[in-house]
Order: C-alpha cells, then structure tokens, then sequence
C-alpha cells in the first residue's frame, strides 16, 4: 500500500515537472510576441506601481543623475508629440461632461516612478540591456519568469508543509480514516500548478509588470513563517511591505504561524479530546502560544528593515533622501493621485468625489480594510495560512491600485486547501464570472478609449462585477472553511460513540 | 440573469426559509422548458417588430442647426467646377502618363484657390493575415517591407485655413478619383467638390479647416484613404519616410518640379496636417439611377459593425430631402422585398395595429404592410452588413480614429450631360455646403446622438436599448437551462450515490467532495475544444503563405487539417464514444451546461463588440444549444416527441455548421448553380483581411459550440 502510494507520489511530481516546464516554455513563446500583444500598456497589468515602463524612466532618470520620483511626466510629453493622443486629448476636452476623465486617462500627476529605489537598482539595468536579435526586454522578461517558477516551487514546498501539519493533527484527533476518502490532490501540487498556469499570473509575468517579484516576496514569507524559518519570514515580510505596502498586515498570520503552527482545527477541539483521552501527550502537538519564535521575528524583522532603509537611503542619498521615498511610494498608495483606469473600484469613485471630502474618504476606505483585519484573526485564528489568502485576497479588492497579478496571488493560494473548500458553493457560478470578467473588462476599456462609443461607466461596471466576485469568492471560501471545521467537529465528536455502537 | 444563475445553485441546498427573489430563481429553474420556449419566441417575435418599434429621426445637436442659413454657392461656383470637370475629362481622352497629369491638374486648381496643397504617396497595403491585430489598438501599420516603386499611389491633398478658427479642428472632404480609368462620375465628383471648396475659401463663416483629399484610388478607395489617415494621425518618427522617398527618386524628382513649376506659393513637399478631425464626408456620383428621381445613398457601416453618429446622417437627410429635394436611400436586401411572407406578417402587424388604434386612438402603434417590408429588408441589410464587419466603404477607415464618416453617392436621373451636370453640380455641391455648415457649428464632438442604432430607412432607427431587448430576450434563457441542468446532473449524481447501499458514509462523504468539483471535467472538454478553435481560427495564416494556391484547394487543406488537429484533441481527451464509468452518465448533462455557460459569455461579449453578429450567432446557436440531447435517449424513448426533437437537432447540426450555413444563404440569396467550394474560403478571407471580429467569433466560440453540440448529440452513454 505505502508503496503503491509512493509510486504514485513519484508519477504525481514527475508530470508536476513536466507541467512546470510546460509553463516556462508557454511563457517563453509569449515572451517572443511582446509587440502584437501589447500586454505591458494594458490597465489591468500595469498599474503606476507595477508598470514596467515606468521603471525604466525611473532608471533612466536617475542615470541622469535626477531623482526617479522628480520627474516630471515625460510620458505625457510624449503623447502631445503624437496626434492621435493629442486628438483623443483634446477631443476629450470638448466633452465637458468628461472633463474628469480625460485627467484619469492621462494622470501622470508629477512624478513617474512610484516602486522602490532597490528594485531601481535590481531591475533598473535589465530595462535597457539589450541581446542583438532578441525581443526587447528578454533579460527582463527571463527574471519575472524565474520569479513566478520560485513562486510555485516556495508554494508547492508550503502546501507539502501544509498537508503534514493538517494530518499530524487529524492524527491526534482520530480522524485520519473519515477524512482520508476526501483526499483528491496533493494540495502543493494544486496550488503551484494553479499559480503557474493561471492565465492572470502568466499575463502578469509577460506583460512585464513587478507584480511577479512582489508576489514572490509575499511568498517568501509565508513559507518561511510555515517551515519556521525566521529570518526569511522576516526578511520576506520586510520586503513585501517595502515593495506594496499592503503586504504589512500578513504580520498577523505570520505571528500565529510562529506562535502556534500552520493551519490545524480548532484548538477547542483539541482541548476536548484531550480531556477526554488524557493518554494523549503533549509533545505530539504544540497547542500553547509561544513568544520566543514571535521575539525572534520581530528582532529579525527590525533588522531587515533597518537594512533595507539603509540601502533605499545610501541609493537616494541625492535625491531628497528617504523622505521623499516614502512621499512618493506609500504616499502615493495612500492618497489614490493616479485616478487612471483599473480594474479597481477606487479611481471612479475618487474621480467623482468632490475634493473636500478627499481625506475623509481616503480614511474611510483605507480604514475598510483595517476593519476587518481584528474580526477574521479572532475567527480564523487557528488556520493562520487561510487567514493569509483572505487577508491578501481583501487587499488586493480594495487596494489603491490593483492588477491582475494581485488576483493572481491570492487565487494561487487558494489551491493549498483545496481539500477544505472542496465542498465550497457557486464553484462554477465563480469560474464563469472570473473568465466572463476578464474577458469583457478588456473589450469595455477598447469600447471606452478607442471605439470611443462607450464611457467610463461600462468599464467601471465590470471592475464592480469583479470586485463583488472577489467578495463572493471571499465569504464562500471562508464559510466553506467554517463549514469544515464543523464536519471535523463532527466527526471528532461523534466518532467515541460510533466505537461503542 | 446572474442573480437567477446565483439563486439557482443555491437551491443546492434547500434550507428552510428561503428568500423570494430565490424562490424567484428556483421557480424559473424549474420551469426551464417553458421559460426558454418563452423566451426564445418572445425574441424572435421581438425581433421581427423592431420595424414597428422604429421610431422617427431627430437631430440631436442643437448646434447643428442644418438648413438655417441660405446655401451661398453660386452658379459662378460650378461652372468653376465644371471647368475642372471639363479639364479632367479632356485629359482622359490625351490618356497621359500614369495619371500623374490630372493629379498636377487638380492641384493646379487647387492652389489658385489659395489652397494649402500636398501630395500624399502611399503604398497600397497588401491584404495579410496578422491574427493579433484583432486585439491590438490602431496602429502605426509599420509593415512596409519589400515594396517596389510601381506600386505606389499619390493622393493630393488640398487644405483651406479657416479664417475664424485656430488651427486645431478640421472637416474632411474625400473624394475617390482613379487617374488610370476614371469615368465621368468621378470626374463629377471632383467637380463638386471642387465648387464647394472654391466656396469655402471665400467665406468668412468657416471655423474648422477645411481638408479635400482627392484619393488616388487606383488600389481601391478604401486603402487610399486608409494610408493618408495612419500618415496623418501616427507621424513617422522613424526614417520610414525618407527612406521612401529615396527609394524611388526619379518619380519624386520629376513629379516635383511640374508642381513647383505651376506656381510654388502654397505647395509643400512634406505632409500637411490640420487639427483634429470633426466630421469627413466621402462623396461619390455613380451612375445613372434606376429610380424616377436624383437619389443618394447614404452607407454607414464602418468596421465591425460601428456607425458614425446618428446625427451626422440625420443632417445630411434632413439637407438632401427638406433643401434639395433630393431622395434619400440606404442599402436594402432587395430580394426580401418580394417575399410574401414578410408581406403577410406586415398585413398581420398592420391589422394589429388598427386593433390597437380603434382600442385607444393614443396608441401608435403598427405602420402599413408596404413599409414594414422595406423597414424589414432595410434592417436586414444594416444587420448584415454590420455583422459581417467589413466597412461599406472608405468611411470605414475614418471609424478607426473615432471621426464620424459617410459616405454619399449621388445618381443622377439622367445621364450627366452638360445642362443635367450643372443641376447635379449645383444641388450636391449645396447639400455638401450645408452638411459642412451644419458641422462647422459644432462646439464639441459628435456625442449627443446615437452611436448604436440601426437603421430601418434614411429616417427612421432603432436604437440600443430596443434591439437589445431582442437579444436578452434570446440569451435569458441559457443561464437558466445551464443552472438548471447542473442542479440536476449534481442532485441526481447523489441520488444514484445514495441508493447504493454499501459504505453509505464513504460514498456521501466522497460525492459531496467531489460534487462541487465535477463540472472541472466537463470544463476540461470544453477548454479543450476552444483550443482547437483557436488553432482552426489560426490555421488560415499558414495556408495562406502556400504560394499558388487555388481557394478551393486552400479550404480543403483547412477542413483537412482542422480534422487532424479535432481527432488528436479527441484521442487525448474524452471522446464520445468511450464510456468506462457508470457514474458519468450524466456526464452530457454537464457539459451542455458548461457548453451552454460559455455560449452565454460569448454572445454576451460579442453582443458588446458587435451586436449584429450576436443577434444572428444566437439565433442559430441558442436553438442548437438549448435542444442539444444525446440521440440515443431519444431512440431510446421513441416517442413522438423526442422524435421530433431529434429530427431538430439533426437538423439544426447539419444547418449550423459554418460552411453549410453559409453556402445556404448564397444559394437562397443568390443561385444554388452559382456556389463553389472555394467561395467559403474567400468569403471567410475578405473577414480577417478587414480584422472583422465576425471571424474571431466564427472560430473560436461559434465552432466550438457547434462541435460541443455535435459531442454531445454523439454521447453514447
């Protein structure tokens, strides 16, 4: 049995490899066509934080020995040079009714570059580094490729980690033969393949965007905080909040993943068994808190931080300093300036809302996502990894500016409970929306901007379509989750009397 | 529709109380039959009442105000014309060298006008298969590669600065003229034009810069036009401009120095731009006119299916039927208007009407037999022709960068002899004054009036809002039959599950897992059959490039490889034929779900993109969805019903694959003697070499919907 179950194991993660290099070359073809599609200009892909054309100014901005966040917008410039934007510019003008919008389209308020002076450093050189008879931005292209295939190994490894906790504890509640039925996959598997070939990161990845490596670094630290490995949960959360800000609050997950072990059923549960079985030992399974893992995170943390302050100020040491990094990069998260298209729900809304009461709504909407924070700790505190997909799956909703590399994050993750949520609502209703949405969110954006027969609203309609998807996916994975919990309880409790009967 | 969809996998799990907008759901759910029978008649019939429902043009644009002032062109004005016109015929007759001479001719004129005048060369763009330009946006076209001096075209260009105006927006007058063969129509064209502009230069009304480009179309009218606009609106940054003019130095040489010789003031070597672009009217004179009086034929239909606004074609109708006395024409299928069927259905709709009028004379409602036929064949030919996405003429390159264009064609009663030539002179040059007046007006862009309509006569539309109904109406019910069929494959698979007695835990314990999940195989299949239509739909690009070779034999290569490329998709996944599991017997169920979810999102997006296509996809692919049942069930059953039914599908199988459809509406519009097999081929040529969306939505959701049909039809199990 052990091994037939091994040499299944062993066909599993051969053709895992052989879907993984199917991946790479798939991305490779698409590498090759980066003129006909266009993918680096689309709203959904790049956004001010991510765009890669953007990164570029900012390198060569500061090749020039000027601040990356100074300049002023040359891209505009540019446009003015071209008729066509120029016409489409002015036409707008004469549309009174669409004043607004003409400044969403070309918004460039002030400065260009908005991510982080060491991803200037990093990728600045490969922007414009050039191999004779190949497409532009290979070099560029091959490191968002690596970053996405690190990704889904750092995922496959996580999940694997994932599925040994959430055994050991089915372990020690009795319940491994119930359960064992509803095994379908391998959870690591699932999600690094879904990671890999969902058509969200692969469009992330090719159309050149940095939401690969914010990904990565995202990742980075939940499989640290998973296989205890300290310093690189610090050393990946660090990052991640350097580079999108939003990333900071997977401290709390990270925290219980520390404190108390990945995902496990609830702790109650536990609790009663043992108090019925006191034979059960301590040491098999770690259900107190323990700080001293959390002392370490937060020493390491502490230091990683300093480091990389350290470097982003001896880069901008010229250029006004750290201050006006972090003026230009969570400033310019927080105060939503770039009102341009996405496929969020911010920049319409900020677009209409009258200027006095700016602040007020900034607050409002940034405090939205710190509200829910507290509420799904309490509830969710015993699977800190889901804890971490719903919290990434809420930001990347309501983020200031979000792409489809965000969603391309949080729906990876989804795959490591694949076995939880197997029983989760609206699956195809779900499925359906995702593809209806991200098909049509394209063609409204062409109806909108070139055809010039729609307006702002058609593409607005779909960021709602897709922003309630998100919120549907979020309450049904998490009900789905509770759900589970209680079949678990269930069945932890009942089994006691199904031996006796 | 998404709340019903929503509400229905909710019914998954009856609960106690449950919400009436669910309750709603399940209702509709249950009933699907019935509500997609409904349905689907209510949008045929819907359908067929868009002519009674059209309603009355109006213009829009209070600016506009067309007709309000006097038209000022003169006869002085056309007999300059007609001068000109006199010039061009004689030079025809003297046959000069590449007719280089009447562009010198034209210019000549032009620039003793005061004009600002330039020429244009172009290279006529070969007609080449890039199946991403359907995704990308207008561009630069940077494809010049191998071209040699003989193929090249040369516009002239002849701009008036407006004297109240800043430079920054413009009118476009376009006329076509082939040099190498012009007739007298062409000839006539110019010379209106001409007349009109001599106006314009002396007018002191004029706020936009006025732009007459007469096209060298000896490449066809569409690419002329087509190349001076992406010169206008994308500049060459690059050394593609000067590296043009080296390559063929000799032309160049010699074809400046005539133009420089005649006077020099205004001519510029390079190219000239105006501002923005408001408006651009293409005007052409054909031939003689069937009809008892001057008529002109207004087309409209721009790429996939766009239209200019409607108040531009509403200013020019009002122009031509109110000041000009003019009869004004759109494009008609003309073989419907001797069909007897839409004549009784009009009878019926006119009856209909005079019901509703002696209930309550408030009720307008119900137009006469005869125009409701002409209403029907007009509205057929403006959903034909946007369906099929290829510009009516070379309006449709204007469309591209958002400027409203039509294109007129003037058809005199007579011949154009002398005395009938000015008259014809005159009217269309003062028609061509009011339209460029009534623009002139415009404060901002065309926005007030409709961009999505379509058209039943000159002057009467349907708009947006009314046609769509037609297609909800038609598309309404597949969410529902997809919930519903997926409610059932998953409450009957657990059924089965539960009647088994054995491991009752273990069994539920695994149905409810994988339950949720089951349609992943189904979605597997269907994934797998959009593949292949996009491999179907690319197959073309490498066809094409086998030199000399005949469209028949190309189509054949392409039904062979389409073939090849289906079976090895089939081999590597489920093929009807193999049924190795018992629990999959429902398993047809769910994929005609998925098949049909994805029926829904395309025609949804392509109701979006162009509604034409949609309208007429879904009339075909809505019945083959909703009746798509395994044919073994209904041999099985025998009864009359699912006799029919099968009769039905088979039918609508053997109509509705692309070829077969095709060839039946040539044979029926035109002769069944008259169709070749290669005909499909080019037909389907002619969509992607004018990027129609019509093929995208051909290969990759309309075959494969077919195919999933055919599949499911097939199921053996």
């Amino acid at each position: 049995m052990q091994k037939m179950g091994k040499q299944k194991n062993k066909t599993a993660s051969f053709s895992f490899w052989n879907w993984v290099i199917a991946s790479i070359i798939f991305r490779l073809i698409l590498i090759y066509f980066p003129k006909n599609l266009n993918l680096a200009s689309r709203p959904e892909v790049s956004t001010p934080l991510t765009s890669f054309r953007r990164l570029a100014e900012g390198y060569w901005l500061k090749q020039l020995s000027m601040s990356p966040y100074a300049g002023f917008s040359f891209c505009f410039f540019f446009f003015s040079l071209c008729p066509t934007f120029f016409n489409f510019f002015f036409i707008l003008i004469r549309q009174k009714k669409e004043m607004y919008l003409i400044f969403l389209v070309f918004g460039y308020s002030g400065s260009m570059y908005h991510g982080s002076p060491l991803l200037l450093s990093l990728l600045g050189p490969l922007t414009v580094k050039r191999i004779e008879g190949q497409p532009n931005h290979l070099l560029y292209s091959l490191v968002s490729v690596i970053a996405d295939v690190v990704s889904a190994i750092l995922i496959r490894a996580t999940g694997k980690n994932l599925r040994l906790a959430y055994l050991r504890s089915l372990e020690s509640l009795d319940i491994v033969q119930q359960t064992k039925a509803s095994e379908i996959l391998s959870p690591g598997d699932a999600a690094a393949l879904i990671y890999l070939w969902n058509p969200f990161t692969i469009v992330a990845c090719v159309g050149l965007s940095t939401s690969p490596i914010e990904n990565m670094a995202v990742i980075l630290c939940l499989y640290g905080a998973c296989s205890r490995l300290v310093p690189l949960a610090a050393f990946g959360w660090v990052i991640a909040t350097h580079l999108s800000l939003y990333p900071a609050i997977l401290i709390i997950p990270v925290i219980f993943l520390l404190g108390c072990g990945p995902d496990a059923p609830p702790r109650k549960l536990f609790l009663q068994k043992n108090n019925k079985e006191e034979v059960l030992s301590k040491s098999k399974l770690r259900l107190g808190f323990s700080w001293r893992p959390i002392t370490h995170f937060a020493f390491w943390a502490l230091l990683w931080s300093a480091y990389v302050l350290v470097l982003c100020g001896i880069s901008l040491k010229q250029f006004g300093g750290l201050w006006e990094m972090f003026k230009s990069t969570y400033g310019f998260i927080l105060t939503v300036e770039d009102l341009s298209p996405n496929i969020g729900v911010l920049w319409y809304f900020f677009a209409e809302v009258f200027d006095f009461f700016r602040n007020f709504f900034l607050i409002v909407f940034h405090v939205n996502i710190l509200f829910m924070i507290m509420p799904l700790a309490i509830r969710l505190h015993h699977r800190p990894c889901f804890l971490a997909f719903v919290y990434i799956a809420i930001f990347s909703m309501l983020k200031s500016y979000p792409s489809v590399g965000d969603s391309a994050l949080y729906l990876g993750l989804l795959g490591w409970f694949v076995n939880e949520l197997a029983d989760i609502q609206f699956s195809f209703f779900l499925f359906c929306g995702y593809v209806g949405v991200s098909l049509l969110s394209p063609v409204m954006h062409t109806l909108w901007i070139w055809r010039g027969t729609g307006n702002a609203n058609f593409y607005f309609a779909t960021a709602m379509v897709y922003a309630c998807l998100q919120i549907i996916l979020v309450v049904e994975g998490v009900s789905a989750m509770l759900n589970h919990d209680r079949k678990l309880r269930n069945l932890a409790t009942s089994k006691p009397q199904d031996a006796k009967s | 529709m998404a709340e019903t969809k929503e509400t229905s996998e909710k019914d998954e799990k009856p609960k106690p109380r449950v919400r009436p907008i669910v309750r709603l759901g399940i209702f509709l759910i249950s009933h699907s039959v019935l509500v997609s029978v409904v349905c689907c008649t209510a949008g045929v019939l819907a359908l067929f009442l868009l002519p009674v429902l059209a309603k009355n043009t109006y213009i829009s644009e209070n600016a506009l105000m067309p007709g309000s002032a006097s038209p000022m062109l003169s006869y002085q004005h056309v007999s300059d014309g007609n001068r000109l016109v006199k010039d061009l015929t004689n030079l025809d007759l003297k046959s000069s060298e590449t007719g280089i001479e009447s562009q010198r001719v034209i210019a000549q004129y032009m620039l003793e006008l005061g004009a600002e005048v330039s020429f244009h060369k172009f290279h006529a763009q070969l007609n080449q298969f890039h199946p991403l330009h359907f995704f990308s946006s207008p561009d630069s076209g940077v494809i010049q590669e191998n071209f040699s001096c003989s193929s090249y075209g040369i516009n002239t260009v002849g701009i008036i600065r407006a004297p109240r105006g800043d430079g920054k927006e413009a009118i476009v007058l376009v006329t076509p003229y082939n040099a190498l063969k012009s007739g007298l129509g062409e000839a006539v064209s110019v010379g209106i034009a001409y007349s009109v502009f001599s106006l314009l230069t002396q007018v002191t009304w004029l706020a936009k810069d006025v732009i007459w480009l007469v096209a060298d179309s000896r490449y066809g009218e569409y690419a002329a036009v087509a190349a001076w606009l992406r010169d206008y609106q994308i500049p060459k940054f690059s050394s593609l401009s000067t590296l043009n003019s080296e390559m063929c130095p000799d032309i160049n040489n010699l074809y400046d120095l005539k133009v420089n010789s005649i006077a020099g003031s205004k001519y510029s070597n390079s190219f000239r731009r105006a501002g923005t672009m408001a408006a651009a009217l293409v005007l052409k004179v054909g031939d003689q006119s069937e009809q008892y009086e001057d008529t002109i034929s207004i087309y409209a239909e721009a790429s996939n299916g766009q239209m200019p606004n409607l108040d531009l074609i509403n200013v020019v109708n009002y122009l031509a039927v109110h000041r000009q006395g003019l009869r004004v024409q759109v494009e008609k299928l003309w073989s419907l208007l001797n069909s007897s069927w839409l004549k009784s259905l009009g009878e019926i709709f006119e009856s209909l009407g005079k019901v509703a009028k002696s209930l309550n004379p408030e009720w307008k409602f119900g137009i006469p037999a005869t125009e409701y036929v002409e209403g029907t064949a007009t509205l057929a030919s403006s959903l034909y022709y946007q369906a099929l996405g290829v510009p009516t003429g070379p309006h449709g390159a204007f469309r591209d960068y958002q400027v409203d264009a039509i294109t007129l064609e003037i058809s005199p009663k007579y011949s154009l002899d002398k005395f009938r030539r000015n008259d014809i002179l005159l009217r269309g040059g003062r028609l061509i004054e009011g339209v460029i007046r009534s623009v002139n007006n415009l404060l901002e862009k065309f926005h007030q009036s409709f961009f999505l309509y379509l058209l039943t006569s000159p002057s009467k539309f349907v708009s947006v809002g009314v046609y769509m109904i037609a297609l909800a109406l038609l598309i309404a019910p597949l969410p529902m039959v997809a919930a519903s069929l997926y409610v059932d494959a998953n409450s009957l698979d657990s059924k089965t599950n539960k009647s088994t007695p054995s491991t009752i835990a273990d069994t539920a314990e695994r149905g409810i897992t994988i339950r949720s999940w089951r349609w992943l195989y189904s979605a597997k299949l269907v994934f797998a059959v959009h593949v292949w239509g996009a491999i179907v739909s690319l197959l073309p690009y490498f066809i094409c490039q086998i030199p000399d070779c005949s469209s028949t034999i190309s189509f054949m290569i392409w039904v062979v490889l389409s073939m090849i490329s289906l079976l090895t998709l089939y081999s590597v996944l489920a093929s009807p034929f193999s049924c190795n599991n018992a629990s999959q017997e429902k398993e047809w169920a769910l994929v005609k779900s998925v098949t049909i979810s994805y029926v829904f999102i395309g025609l949804g997006l392509m109701s979006v993109i162009n509604f034409a296509t949609a309208e007429i996809g879904a009339l075909l692919m809505v019945p083959m969805c909703l009746l798509a049942r395994p044919l073994k069930f209904d041999l099985r059953a025998g009864s009359l019903r699912s006799f029919s039914r099968m009769v039905c599908n088979l039918v609508l199988g053997l109509i509705a694959f692309p070829p077969a459809a095709f060839f039946l509406l040539k044979g029926m519009l035109e002769d069944f003697g008259s169709v070749n097999i290669g005909d499909f081929w080019m037909w389907v040529e002619s969509l992607w070499a004018w990027n129609s969306a019509t093929y995208i939505f051909i290969g990759m959701v309309y075959l494969p919907c077919w195919v999933l049909c055919v599949h499911i039809l097939l199921h053996t199990c």
